[in-house]
């Protein structure tokens, strides 16, 4: 953490670790932390709408309606309505990341770790992707720390 | 020596994974009764699921299976009504029906299609959910899988059952009326029948087909869930899960039956 | 993507088909009570009656009471008094109270197969109706039992009707005698009217042939009423002023008519041998 690289200010974070234990150390050190990951999948039978608000309405109780509400205008948000009513396995990898992300940051969390972007965007260049999308998604959440390895840095620093 | 040893060995690590299973699935049948009817454990999110489960273990299947039933009720019914008037016991034909049919084959039968239709899928979309770590993903998130996902489907299947079996047996009842004393008025009358019903159900009967039909609803479910969460976390184990979740759940269903003859009977 | 297709359930009407699934089985369950309430009697009203009974063997609770095959009533309870005896607390519908009147007897009947019933049997419609709390002896009748006593009554029938039939039996010689008379009287008597010159002695002779006739006939008659007798009871038979009694007398009879008619022959044979 000590290499932590901070960039576009305090929200945004880029952690880049020696290795997978140091990793599983900083996870298991942040409980309170949403995570992002490539080991927790989509709810299978639900569709990335229902995803989303389902989190919104199991922990605060509101109405499905207004769940899907405000899940779909985080969709619009980031621009990625059309896979709104697509379950995982019809996917694509920034369909289903930007579904993940979503999923966390619909209860405005105080910690998103996004664990190894590579393993979840593998077809992407990850760092500009994920650079625009915390931009759009400006103002919904207070921390979000990227996980990666210190021999991608290069991606972060080369990046235009 | 040796091989008595190793078979023993064998043998008492089988009993003791037997035993293990069988503490688990009370272990989970207790937490689910008192998440069922802790207040606690229903929110809007928890009570959508319970609906849409509801939906599809019951409301889905309850016409087909109904005429299902009643079509294999009229049958048995039939076959008891002529063997009976044969040897000329036609009167004791409705006690038979109503006894055999009405308050050990119907409940018993539902249950079963329930455990085949619902028991099965549930048993492998829980071990697929155990498999693939989406009950961890949703622990995650702040999500509660026992309130979310788990006890809506035990809901869901213990009013499947209940609704099949409540349906069924009014059908079997009326068409028993049908067959016998209706299609062959110059036997049984209308006094008849309804003396039989009054003296073969009596409240303790009646108690005990309701609760024996309760505990048939929530086995179906508790243990195919209670099985496929324990399923370790690889692909190839899916099918043994659902497998060993059909067997226990078979012998189950057996045990509650013969628990409720005994009540009954004995 | 329409913005409106979010908000479309994927179920149509879920929550009204969910509150028809829930509402169905307390519905059922309950209205399942109350016809088994109903099918019990429990809002029929009912008047109690209590019958006494030596043994309680084949009553259960829930039996129904029979009045001309149909039920009117059920046993309610039984209990032991202090005498040993059974109590059995019968409920009557009280519309069907007006069937039983205190001259009703109650009896127990037990059948080969199935339950036993207990049948209520009013001779009298005009008496007054039987109250309510009343207390009536309970008859216990056994099919099974009376079998033996069937069985026994139907072989003293067949060994009377043996002891009748037997070749050494007084009715069976009385029969041969009578037919031996008659064959020699049927034997003398085409001599009879080719030998007589004496019309007075023929005349006499006729007459007592007459008189064998009717004879005859009066034995027929003897001989179908024995018929009958055969095909009823035995005490009907041997009681005192029964048939075989009157038979007895007829066989007495007979003998003293065929002794005249021996006399008579006797007579005729006298002629002939003067002729």
């Amino acid at each position: 953490m000590t290499n932590a690289k901070e960039k576009s200010g305090a929200k945004k974070r880029v952690v880049l670790l020696a290795g997978d234990a140091e990793r599983r150390q900083l996870i298991e050190d942040h409980p309170e932390a949403f995570l992002v990951s490539e080991s927790l999948p989509l709810r299978a039978n639900l569709s990335v709408l229902e995803n989303i608000a389902v989190v919104l309405q199991f922990r605060t109780n509101t109405y499905i309606g207004e769940a899907n509400d405000t899940a779909w205008k985080l969709l619009t948000q980031v621009g990625q309505t059309g896979c709104a009513e697509q379950r995982d396995p019809d996917l694509t990898y920034e369909e289903r990341f930007v579904a993940k992300l979503l999923r966390a940051i619909v209860l405005s969390p105080p910690i998103i770790l996004i664990d190894r972007p590579a393993q979840l965007l593998p077809d992407t260049n990850y760092p500009f992707f994920l650079n625009r999308l915390l931009l759009a998604l400006e103002g919904r959440f207070e921390q979000c720390w990227i996980l990666d390895y210190a021999w991608n840095a290069a991606l972060y620093t080369s990046r235009a | 020596m040796n091989a008595l040893h190793a078979w023993l060995t064998l043998v008492g690590q089988g009993f003791s994974e037997w035993l293990d299973a069988w503490v688990r699935v009370s272990r989970f049948a207790m937490t689910a009764l008192i998440g069922m009817l802790s207040p606690a454990t229903y929110n809007k999110a928890t009570r959508l699921v319970v609906q849409k489960q509801i939906y599809f273990t019951a409301w889905q299947i309850l016409p087909g299976f109904c005429v299902f039933a009643a079509l294999f009720s009229y049958l048995i019914i039939e076959i008891v009504g002529i063997t009976a008037r044969k040897y000329g016991l036609y009167e004791y034909a409705l006690e038979l029906i109503v006894r055999i049919l009405v308050l050990e084959i119907l409940p018993l039968m539902t249950a079963l299609f329930v455990a085949l239709r619902t028991g099965a899928a549930i048993n492998t979309e829980v071990a697929l959910m155990k498999i693939q770590n989406e009950l961890d993903a949703l622990q995650r998130i702040g999500i509660d899988p026992m309130r979310l996902e788990l006890l809506p489907r035990v809901v869901g299947g213990t009013i499947s059952v209940l609704a099949l079996t409540a349906v069924n047996i009014v059908a079997a009842l009326w068409l028993t009326h049908l067959a016998i004393v209706d299609f062959h008025p110059w036997t049984l009358t209308d006094g008849d029948f309804t003396r039989m019903i009054g003296k073969v159900l009596d409240i303790p009967v009646l108690l005990v087909l309701w609760a024996k039909t309760l505990a048939f609803g929530f086995a179906v479910t508790v243990i195919p869930i209670s099985e496929g969460l324990s399923t370790p976390q690889k692909l190839f184990h899916a099918p043994i899960s659902v497998l060993r979740g059909m067997v226990r759940l078979f012998f189950s269903l057996m045990l509650i039956e013969a628990a409720a003859l005994a009540m009954v009977y004995v | 993507m329409e913005r409106r297709s979010v908000h479309q359930p994927r179920i149509k009407h879920l929550a009204v088909k969910v509150g028809a699934v829930l509402t169905l089985i307390p519905v059922i369950a309950v209205g399942l009570l109350l016809y088994a309430l109903y099918a019990r009697g429990m809002f029929d009203s009912t008047q109690a009656l209590t019958l006494n009974a030596p043994d309680a063997e084949g009553v259960v609770i829930g039996m129904p009471v029979m009045f001309s095959g149909f039920p009117i009533g059920q046993v309610s309870g039984m209990a032991l008094d202090e005498l040993g005896r059974v109590r059995i607390e019968v409920s009557v519908k009280k519309k069907d109270a007006r069937w039983l009147r205190i001259s009703s007897v109650f009896s127990l009947e037990k059948q080969f197969l199935g339950g036993a019933k207990i049948r209520a049997f009013s001779p009298r419609m005009q008496d007054p109706e039987l109250p309510a709390g009343a207390e009536r002896q309970l008859v216990s009748k056994d099919a099974a039992q009376d079998i033996p006593q069937v069985i026994a009554r139907a072989n003293s029938i067949l060994q009377n009707v043996d002891e009748i039939i037997r070749p050494d039996s007084s009715f069976n010689q009385t029969l041969a005698n009578l037919k031996s008379v008659t064959e020699r009287m049927a034997g003398e008597y085409g001599v009879l009217g080719g030998v007589t010159g004496s019309p007075d002695q023929a005349k006499k002779v006729l007459d007592t042939v007459d008189s064998v006739n009717a004879l005859l006939a009066s034995l027929k008659g003897v001989t179908a009423r024995a018929d009958g007798v055969l095909a009823k009871t035995d005490d009907r038979m041997f009681g005192q002023g029964g048939v075989m009694d009157e038979a007895k007398r007829s066989i007495a009879q007979l003998n003293t008519i065929l002794l005249e008619a021996r006399d008579s022959l006797k007579k005729a044979d006298e002629v002939l041998a003067n002729a």
